[in-house]
C-alpha cells in the first residue's frame, strides 16, 4: 500500500505534543491531590458526581478507534459502517442498569474481580482474571500503538517517540492522581473530543456540497449507501456484543459503577451511552466525501485526517491531531488505572498480602502501574500487528462473560457451574469462530454459546444466592476514606 | 435499494447536533454539579 504523507507540519505536531503532554500531567497532579487514601487513589473517593461520572464513561469509550476508524469503517462499509460502529454505545446503555445495581449489592467492593469471587467462587474467579487481565493489557497495548501510529501519520512524528510519549504522560499523572486524576482529565477529554468533532464535521459539511457527495457515491461506490450490505450488517451484531461484552466485564466500567457517588451510576452511563451514539457518525460521514472532494486515500485508516486537512487546512489537521490525543489519554490512563486497580485487589491484596496496610497497597498500586506502562511499551516498540486486530483477538472472551455478569447481577439462580463454563465454552467456540469463520463472528458466536450454557445451568438449578454475600467489608481500609 | 440522499443528510445532521448538544449537557452538568457542591 502507498505512504500516505503527514497531515501536518512535524513542527506543529510536536509543539502541540509537547503543550498537550503538559497540560494533563499538571491536570492529573492536581486534580490527584486528592488520592489520600486507598480508596481515594482506586475510587475517587466513590463520591463522583454527574457531570465527571458522564464525561469519564464517555471519554473512556472514545478511543483513537472511534475518532480514527470511523471515518475507515464508513470510506469501506458506507452507512451501515456507520451506523454499525454506533452500535457499540449499546454497551453504555445497558450497563447503566448494572451500575445501579453494582452500587446497591455491592457498596464497599473495589473491582468486578471481587464481584466474581464473591458470586461464583474462585475457578470462576481464576479464569475471569485471565479474560479480564488479557482484555485490559491487549487494549492497552492496541492504544499505545494506535498513538505511535496516529501521531506518525498526523505529524511524521517517529512511531517510538509518540507511542512513548502517550504513554509516559498517562503513566505519570495516573501514577500521582489515580482515579481522580483520570475522571479530572477525563472530563476535559470529553469535551475536546465532542467540539473537535462537530468543528471538523460542521467545516467539511459547509465546505463539500452534499448533493455532488451523495450523486458521486451513486456514481461511483454505489455499495456505500446501499440499504443491504451483508458484511456491515454483521459487523452491527458483532460490533454489538464485542462492545457489551467489553464493557459488562471490564473492571474499567466496574470500577466508575463503585466510583459514582449513589443515584448517580445509571443516569450517567445512560447520558453517556446517548452522547456517544452520534458520534461514530459524526467523526465517520467526512470519509464519504472524500471521492466528490477529488482526495485521493491511498490508506483507508487515515481518510479522517486527510478529508479534515484538505478542507479545513492546518487548523483542521490541529484539530485532529488534538482529537486523537485526547481520545488516546482518556482510554490509556483508564487501563492504566483499571488493569492496575484489579492487580492491586485481586492478585497482590487477594493472593499474595491479605493484611497489606493502606500504605503498602497503596505502594503496590504505583509500583503495578509502572510496571503495566512499561510492558505495554515493551511490547508496543517492535509494532507488531495491526491497529484492530489484537484487540479483537480478546473479543470472543469478553463476549462469553455477558451472560455470567448479567445473570450473576440479577438472577438467585444463576450460578458457578454455569459462569464457570459459559466463560469457558464461550471463549474457546468463539476462539474458533474467530480462526475459522472470520473475527466479525467471533464475539457473536461466544456470547451465544455462553447464553445457552448459563441458561441452561441456571434453569436446572435449585440453589438461590444470598445477595447479601455480595456485601463484603474492608474494615482495615475503612475509616480513613477521604469521602465529603 | 439505496439510502436516499435525504436520509443520509439528515443521519450527518443529527449526528452533528447530538455531538454538540452533548458537549453542552456536559457543561451544564458541570455547572449544576458546582451550584450543588456534588463535583466530586
Amino acid at each position: 500500500m502507498e505512504h500516505q504523507s503527514a497531515v501536518l507540519p512535524a513542527s506543529y505536531g510536536w509543539v502541540l505534543l509537547a503543550i498537550l503532554s503538559v497540560i494533563w500531567i499538571l491536570l492529573g497532579m492536581y486534580w490527584g491531590r486528592r488520592a489520600k487514601s486507598v480508596e481515594g487513589f482506586m475510587l475517587a473517593g466513590r463520591n463522583v458526581g454527574l457531570a465527571l461520572g458522564t464525561a469519564t464513561a464517555m471519554a473512556t469509550w472514545v478511543t483513537s478507534n472511534t475518532t480514527m476508524l470511523a471515518p475507515q469503517f464508513a470510506y469501506e462499509l458506507g452507512i451501515w459502517g456507520m451506523i454499525a460502529y454506533s452500535t457499540a454505545a449499546f454497551g453504555l446503555l445497558l450497563f447503566a442498569p448494572l451500575a445501579k445495581r453494582i452500587r446497591a449489592l455491592m457498596p464497599k467492593g473495589f473491582t468486578s474481580g471481587d464481584f466474581i469471587r464473591l458470586r461464583y467462587g474462585k475457578s470462576t474467579w481464576h479464569l475471569f482474571l485471565v479474560i479480564s487481565i488479557f482484555y485490559g493489557f491487549t487494549w492497552l497495548i492496541s492504544m499505545g500503538m494506535a498513538g505511535g501510529i496516529l501521531l506518525n501519520a498526523l505529524a511524521g512524528i517517529p512511531y517510538e517517540v509518540g507511542m512513548s510519549v502517550i504513554l509516559l504522560v498517562c503513566v505519570v499523572y495516573t501514577l500521582f492522581g489515580g482515579l481522580f486524576a483520570v475522571i479530572g482529565t477525563d472530563y476535559i477529554q470529553s469535551l475536546i473530543i465532542l467540539i473537535g468533532i462537530v468543528i471538523v464535521g460542521a467545516g467539511v459539511l459547509s465546505y463539500a456540497d452534499f448533493d455532488t457527495s451523495y450523486t458521486h457515491l451513486v456514481d461511483e461506490r454505489p455499495m456505500l449507501i446501499s440499504v443491504m450490505l451483508p458484511a456491515a450488517i454483521m459487523a452491527i451484531f458483532n460490533n454489538l456484543l464485542f462492545g457489551v461484552g467489553e464493557i459488562f466485564h471490564s473492571n474499567v466500567w466496574w470500577s466508575r459503577a463503585f466510583a459514582m457517588r449513589r443515584g448517580v451510576g445509571k443516569k450517567a452511563y445512560l447520558l453517556a451511552g446517548f452522547f456517544w451514539l452520534p458520534v461514530p457518525i459524526a467523526a465517520g460521514f467526512i470519509a464519504l466525501t472524500s471521492g466528490a472532494l477529488g482526495i485521493n486515500v491511498t490508506s483507508p485508516d487515515m481518510v479522517g485526517p486527510l478529508v479534515a486537512a484538505n478542507v479545513l487546512g492546518k487548523i483542521g489537521a490541529m484539530v485532529v491531531f488534538v482529537v486523537a490525543f485526547a481520545s488516546l489519554a482518556s482510554s490509556v490512563d483508564s487501563l492504566l488505572a483499571a488493569t492496575s486497580d484489579l492487580i492491586t485487589e485481586d492478585i497482590y491484596r487477594k493472593l499474595i498480602n491479605p493484611k497489606a496496610s493502606q500504605e503498602t497497597l497503596r505502594k503496590a498500586s504505583a509500583y503495578i502501574i509502572v510496571g503495566l506502562g512499561l510492558a505495554a511499551w515493551l511490547v508496543c516498540l517492535p509494532r507488531v500487528g495491526t491497529l484492530a486486530t489484537v484487540l479483537f483477538f480478546a473479543g470472543p472472551m469478553v463476549g462469553a462473560c455477558i451472560w455470567p455478569i448479567a445473570t450473576g447481577l440479577f438472577w438467585k439462580k444463576a450460578n458457578t457451574r454455569g459462569a464457570l463454563w459459559g466463560m469457558l465454552s464461550g471463549s474457546v467456540v468463539g476462539l474458533f469462530a474467530y480462526f475459522e469463520l472470520g473475527w466479525y463472528t467471533a464475539s457473536l458466536i461466544g456470547a451465544a454459546v455462553s447464553m445457552v450454557v448459563v441458561l441452561i445451568a441456571t434453569a436446572v438449578s435449585r440453589h438461590e444466592f444470598d445477595w447479601r454475600r455480595l456485601d463484603e467489608k474492608h474494615p482495615e481500609l475503612e475509616g480513613r476514606v477521604e469521602s465529603r | 435499494m439505496m439510502f436516499s440522499r435525504d436520509f443520509f443528510t439528515f443521519l450527518v445532521a443529527a449526528a452533528l447536533v447530538l455531538t454538540g448538544a452533548g458537549a453542552v449537557t456536559l457543561i451544564a452538568l458541570w455547572i449544576r454539579d458546582m451550584i450543588k457542591g456534588k463535583v466530586w
